[in-house]
Formats: structure tokens, C-alpha cells, sequence
């Protein structure tokens, strides 16, 4: 893995993750579109860095946690850009770019780890369910974000205090990007379940293990199932929902870094 | 050269004194003001909250006089100023630094009626253009107006003066931007009437409402306010089924209860699959029952709520004049250096001009009593003018230095009063005989 990169990575989106804390707590709401210029450097250095990585021979193993963590970052930051292209969601930055910092820092921090024999043995398998799974991370990552500051915002909203003290993003589109960021995010999450399962059977014979990731990322799973049922079936309200969102990420993050922490 | 600010505004004069001062076209006035020679150029704003003229002349005294004369006998519409106590109550006057920082007060907002509102720099602009137009406005009061713009960008971009909305229709609609990400596929309903309501919709309108219904008592009265506002007119007994259509709902009508209850709105969301509705409510008593704030997604602002936050913000932008107050007096000061400057070389030359005059009077006198031949008087005129130079050397070169710093018109004053540059009485008073 190159380190290099990555903590230039991470460099950059520490940059950017200053400018929309400062465009939040000054407030000064032109710190935003800093923020985001900035992310689109850092998103350009971090393919760069995945292209290194690439290169590498022999390439390192890409089913590590630091490469899923660094992937998840990337990915969130990709659809942030895009999101805020087509609504008012630059300040949406103060969690993203925190979140991005956080991811490529870790990874240019961990040492290159071994591949497992499991993702040696089964390669297109294992490939599938990390791009899928780190998809899926990001984008539900998005939401939970998404969700958090809409229930701020809603509270101030309702409250009828400090209005306009924050410059967060309106109700509108964060729901907006809450409902899309959790529709795509849940598909991928799934492809990453089943992936994982024909991951599991290609190596291990059995359809399902004892692993904890496994049982957590099924808990998480559930939950956003549950919420998009809710949301789209029973037509649960978006605050419910935001909260039903930074919930399911929470249990999400578990499964995927709590988890490989703690095992 | 002085510059000369007299004027009223709206806290020292009344709206009656002020309309009769108003002017529609200033050119005119303008012409006349700088045809005599009391003052060169002139610069007169004109706006609900303010009558002013600001001046650039040689002299002060004949400026203030016939600037006077000039409120008195060509701006009064009523043509008997000179009798009226009120007015001598209502003009203030400013000279140079306070011209300078009165000015910049104006332009910033910072002296507007409501502080930080940004009108008041686009009419500053337009009253100055008009002087150029009609040639009224010459080099120095192009420098100081184009400096004015220059320190109000600076105030607006550096402090949150104008940050944040004031009058009620500005907040609701501000309010509208922070629920929905924009207006244009948004439907507003108008129940009832009234000015303020009318005026948030507008400022609503101003942002791309899409649609706009008006439900009145009176069919005349809705299909008046539709016809204004290019939207469609109904009757109140269709409330029920309008409201699910309505993203804002603008509510002032007449009635002891609320019009719109908590199972009306239930309703409606149900029917929206529960997108949200932003309520205003200016109805006096209240329109809506104040438990619908308790759904979801409803956002009710009662007339309280509104004027609590535009109240809020007015507070907010008072705070942040400390600031303004502190950007205008340091770009002031740069005008200061600036005007010091530009007024050096004049002083310096009339310096000169002084001190020769002298000198060559005093040869002549001596030089007519003594009898010396070509050289001798040579030789002495040359001693004379090299006594005069050392002398003049040294206040000649800190007049030079000192007028590009801060103290430089202090220090330009102080040099004109000490060597009687502008008394223009014989050189010889004073003169030991």
C-alpha cells in the first residue's frame, strides 16, 4: 500500500474537513464551497493513490480493513460531489470531509497486511463483496450524515431558536439525499451480503459463518430494511427516518470496522 | 481644498420636513450649485430616509453659507425654510474627516433607518453618477465616492451587517429556503389578505414560487389578489382539498377560531405522503391552531415567531456595527492620507511664494538705500536665497514626509496656520521696520 499517497489523502481532506467546520462554526457559509473544492482535490489524490496501489507488485491484499475503510472514504466523497452538484448540500461537508480525513489517515497509518488465504483462494468473490460492501458503507455512511444534520436542522426548525445561526444545508435536501444515498446504498449493501455469501461458500463449502462481522453487517442489514419498509411502504415521516438512518450506521459501523478492531 | 457635508435624515428631521426637501432629479440644483465659486464640486443624495450634499471647496465659510442658501431657497418645496426652526433643529454639518466618515457611514448602512439594508448603496451610486452626468462631480469627489463604494464592499464582505433578514416577509421567506431546497415546482395557498402576508409572498414569488392560490371570504377579493399575483382564486369551503396541494401556506383572515386545526393538516399529510407544509400564520387572533406545530412536518411561524426572529436579526446586525464602525474609521483614515497628500504640494508652494515675496521685497528695499555695485548685488541676492532655502529646508521636507502618514492633514493645518498661508493680508505685517 502506498503511504505516501494517502496521507497526502488525508492531508487534503483534513483541509477541506477545516473549511466546513470553520464555514459551520463561524458561520460562514462561502468556507463551503472551499470545502468542496477541496474534496474534489482530495478525491483526485485518492484515486491517484488507489492507482498506485494498483500498480504494486505484488498488489496488496484489498480485502484488509485499512483498503475497505479507505475505499468506503472515497466513495462517500464521490457521491457527496455529485449530490451537492444538483442540491443545496455544500454544508453536508462538515461530516464528509471529517469522515474521509478519518478514513485515508487510518489507512496511511496501518501496515500492509498479508492476504487471507480465503481471499487468495477466491479473488473475484472477495474483489466483488469489498467494492460492493465498500459501496454500500459509503453511501449509508452519506445518509447517516445526512440524517443527523436533519435532525439538528429540524429540532432549530421547530424549536424556533438562532435561525439561521447554522448554515446547514434545508430539510428538503438532505431528506432528499437520505432517501437516495439509503435506496442505492441498501441495494449495494445487499449485493455485498450476497456477494459475501458466495465468497464464504466458494472457500469454505457453507452458505453462512460464525463470524461476528458476518452476524453485526446482518444486524445492520435488517435495520436499513426495516427503515426503507417503513419509509417507502408504511410512509414514515423523514425525521424517523434521519434517525432511523444515523442508527443503522452505527450498527453498519460496527460490523465493518468495530468488529475488525476488535477481532 | 474642503470638503463640506451638510443634509437631514430620518432621525433628525420627520418624514413632512423630509419630502419637502426630496428631490426627483438632482441635476438641475447640482448645475446651479457649482456654477458661483463658493464650491467647485458637489454631490447631492436624495432618498426617503435622507436629503445630503456633500461638497468639495476652496473655502469653508462661503461653502456652509451658500450651502444654506441653497437648502433654503432651492430645495424647499414650500420656499419658506429660512422662517422654519425646524430645519436649523433637523441640518447637520460635517467638515473634511467628518465629511469623509459620514459618508462612509451612509454608503456601509451603518446610518441607515434599518442597518446593514442594502438599498442604500445602490442609491448612493445612482446620486453620484447623476453629479457626474451633469459635471458636477470633479476629481475629489470621484476619489471619496469611489473610496465610500470600496469600504462598503469591504463592510459588507467583512462583517455580517447584512447577514440575516430584518422585516418579517424577508425571514418567512428565508424560512421557506431553509425547509425546502428551492421554490420552483412549490405551491403557495394565500388565505385571507393583509399587507404582510402579501408582502412574504411577493418576497416568495421573488424566489420562484411555482404556484399560488388565494382563498378569500369574498370571490372578488380572491380573484383580485390571484389576478396580482398570476395565480388561480377559490372560495374557503375549498380549503380541504387545496391544503394537500399547498407547500407553504399563508393564513390572515378574520375570525374568533382557528380556520385550520390539527385534523385538517393530518389530512393533508396523509395525502402528501407526508412531504412537508410550511405554515405562516400572520392571522390576528391566529388562524391556525398552534398544536399543528407538533406534526412532523409541519413548520407553523406565528406573527410572534416571525417578528421574534427579525428582531433577533436586527440585534445580530447592531452588534456587528462595533465592527463596521471600527472598517470606516480605517479606511477614512486612508482617504486622510490620501487628501493629505494631495494637499501638500499646494502648501508647499504657497510656502515658497511666501517666503520669496518676502525676499525680494526686503532686497529691493535694501538694495535701494545702500549703494552697491552689479556684483556686490548679486552677492547679496544669492546670500538671501540661500538663507531663505536653509530655512525653508527643513519645514519643507517634513511637510513632504508627514503628508503620507496619518497625521498629514493635521500636520498641513498646523504648517498654513504658523506661516499665515491662507490670511491674505500684506506680507509686511508684522515685518520689523
Amino acid at each position: 500500500m502506498n503511504l505516501d499517497l494517502h496521507a497526502w489523502t488525508a492531508a487534503v481532506y483534513l483541509a477541506a474537513a477545516l473549511a466546513a467546520t470553520l464555514a459551520v462554526a463561524l458561520p460562514a457559509p462561502r468556507a463551503n464551497r472551499w470545502a468542496v473544492g477541496i474534496l474534489v482535490v482530495g478525491a483526485a489524490v485518492h484515486a491517484l493513490a488507489f492507482l498506485q496501489l494498483h500498480r504494486q507488485e505484488p498488489p496488496p491484499p484489498l480485502t484488509g480493513l485499512p483498503f475497505v475503510v479507505s475505499l468506503a472514504a472515497w466513495m462517500a466523497v464521490l457521491f457527496f460531489l455529485g449530490a451537492a452538484r444538483f442540491a443545496r448540500l455544500a454544508a453536508l461537508a462538515v461530516l464528509v470531509a471529517p469522515a474521509a480525513f478519518l478514513g485515508a489517515f487510518a489507512t496511511s497509518l496501518a501496515a500492509p497486511a498479508a492476504a487471507s488465504l480465503a481471499a487468495r483462494t477466491s479473488p473475484a468473490w472477495s474483489h466483488a463483496h469489498v467494492l460492493l460492501a465498500s459501496g454500500g458503507l459509503a453511501l449509508l455512511g452519506v445518509a447517516g450524515g445526512a440524517g443527523l444534520l436533519y435532525v439538528v436542522h429540524h429540532g432549530r426548525i421547530k424549536a424556533k431558536r438562532g435561525l439561521g445561526g447554522l448554515p446547514l444545508p434545508p430539510l428538503e435536501a438532505l431528506d432528499r439525499v437520505n432517501v437516495v444515498a439509503l435506496s442505492v446504498g441498501f441495494l449495494l449493501l445487499s449485493l455485498g451480503v450476497l456477494t459475501g455469501v458466495m465468497w464464504v461458500r466458494a472457500t469454505q463449502g457453507g452458505f453462512w459463518t460464525s463470524d461476528p462481522h458476518a452476524s453485526a453487517t446482518l444486524v445492520a442489514w435488517a435495520i436499513y430494511a426495516v427503515l426503507l419498509v417503513a419509509r417507502f411502504g408504511a410512509g414514515q415521516g423523514a425525521r424517523r427516518s434521519a434517525l432511523s438512518a444515523v442508527a443503522g450506521f452505527a450498527v453498519l459501523l460496527f460490523a465493518v470496522v468495530g468488529v475488525g478492531l476488535l477481532t | 481644498m474642503k470638503l463640506l457635508l451638510l443634509g437631514m435624515n430620518h432621525r433628525t428631521a420627520p418624514l413632512a420636513l423630509r419630502e419637502r426637501f426630496a428631490v426627483e432629479d438632482v441635476r438641475p440644483g447640482l448645475g446651479k450649485l457649482v456654477a458661483g465659486d463658493e464650491i467647485d464640486e458637489a454631490v447631492l443624495i436624495s432618498t426617503c430616509n435622507r436629503v445630503e450634499i456633500v461638497c468639495a471647496a476652496p473655502r469653508l465659510e462661503p461653502a456652509q453659507l451658500r450651502l444654506r442658501s441653497f437648502f433654503e431657497r432651492e430645495l424647499d418645496r414650500r420656499g419658506d425654510a429660512a422662517r422654519d426652526p425646524a430645519l436649523d433643529a433637523a441640518l447637520y454639518e460635517y467638515a473634511d474627516t467628518g465629511a469623509v466618515r459620514h459618508l462612509f457611514r451612509v454608503a456601509s448602512s451603518i446610518d441607515s433607518m434599518v442597518v446593514g439594508e442594502p438599498q442604500i448603496l445602490g442609491q448612493v451610486k445612482d446620486s453620484y453618477r447623476a453629479a457626474v452626468s451633469c459635471g458636477a462631480c470633479g476629481p475629489l469627489l470621484t476619489r471619496l465616492f469611489q473610496h465610500a463604494f470600496s469600504t462598503a464592499k469591504r463592510v459588507k464582505n467583512e462583517t455580517r451587517i447584512a447577514e440575516r433578514p430584518v422585516s418579517v416577509a424577508r425571514v418567512a421567506a428565508e424560512l421557506a429556503t431553509e425547509i425546502f431546497d428551492h421554490l420552483r415546482d412549490k405551491a403557495a395557498l394565500l388565505v385571507g389578505a393583509g399587507e404582510m402576508t402579501e408582502l412574504a409572498l411577493e418576497r416568495l414569488r421573488s424566489e420562484g414560487l411555482a404556484r399560488i392560490r388565494v382563498a378569500n371570504r369574498t370571490p372578488a377579493r380572491a380573484a383580485e389578489l390571484a389576478g396580482r399575483f398570476g395565480g388561480s382564486a377559490h372560495a374557503l369551503d375549498e380549503l380541504p382539498a387545496l391544503l394537500p396541494r399547498s407547500d407553504v401556506v399563508l393564513t390572515s383572515i378574520g375570525g374568533d377560531a382557528p380556520l385550520l386545526d390539527r385534523d385538517a393538516f393530518l389530512r393533508a399529510l396523509a395525502q402528501r405522503r407526508n412531504r412537508p407544509i410550511f405554515v405562516i400564520d400572520i392571522g390576528v387572533p391566529r388562524n391556525v391552531a398552534p398544536e399543528v406545530n407538533e406534526l412532523e412536518n409541519v413548520y407553523l411561524y406565528d406573527i410572534d415567531d416571525l417578528s421574534a426572529a427579525a428582531a433577533a436579526n436586527a440585534e445580530g446586525r447592531r452588534r456587528e456595527v462595533v465592527t463596521a464602525e471600527a472598517l470606516v474609521l480605517e479606511e477614512q483614515q486612508r482617504f486622510d492620507v490620501w487628501l493629505a497628500a494631495l494637499s501638500a504640494v499646494p502648501t508647499i508652494r504657497d510656502l515658497r511664494d511666501r517666503a520669496e515675496r518676502i525676499r525680494r521685497r526686503e532686497l529691493e528695499r535694501q538694495l535701494a538705500r545702500l549703494d552697491l555695485g552689479p556684483e556686490q548685488q548679486e552677492a547679496v541676492d544669492a546670500l538671501t536665497r540661500a538663507i531663505v532655502n536653509k530655512l525653508l529646508h527643513p519645514p519643507v521636507s517634513r511637510l513632504r514626509d508627514q503628508s503620507d502618514r496619518e497625521q498629514g492633514l493635521a500636520t498641513l493645518e498646523t504648517a498654513r496656520a504658523l506661516f499665515g498661508l491662507d490670511e491674505s493680508g500684506d506680507d509686511e505685517e508684522g515685518d520689523e521696520r
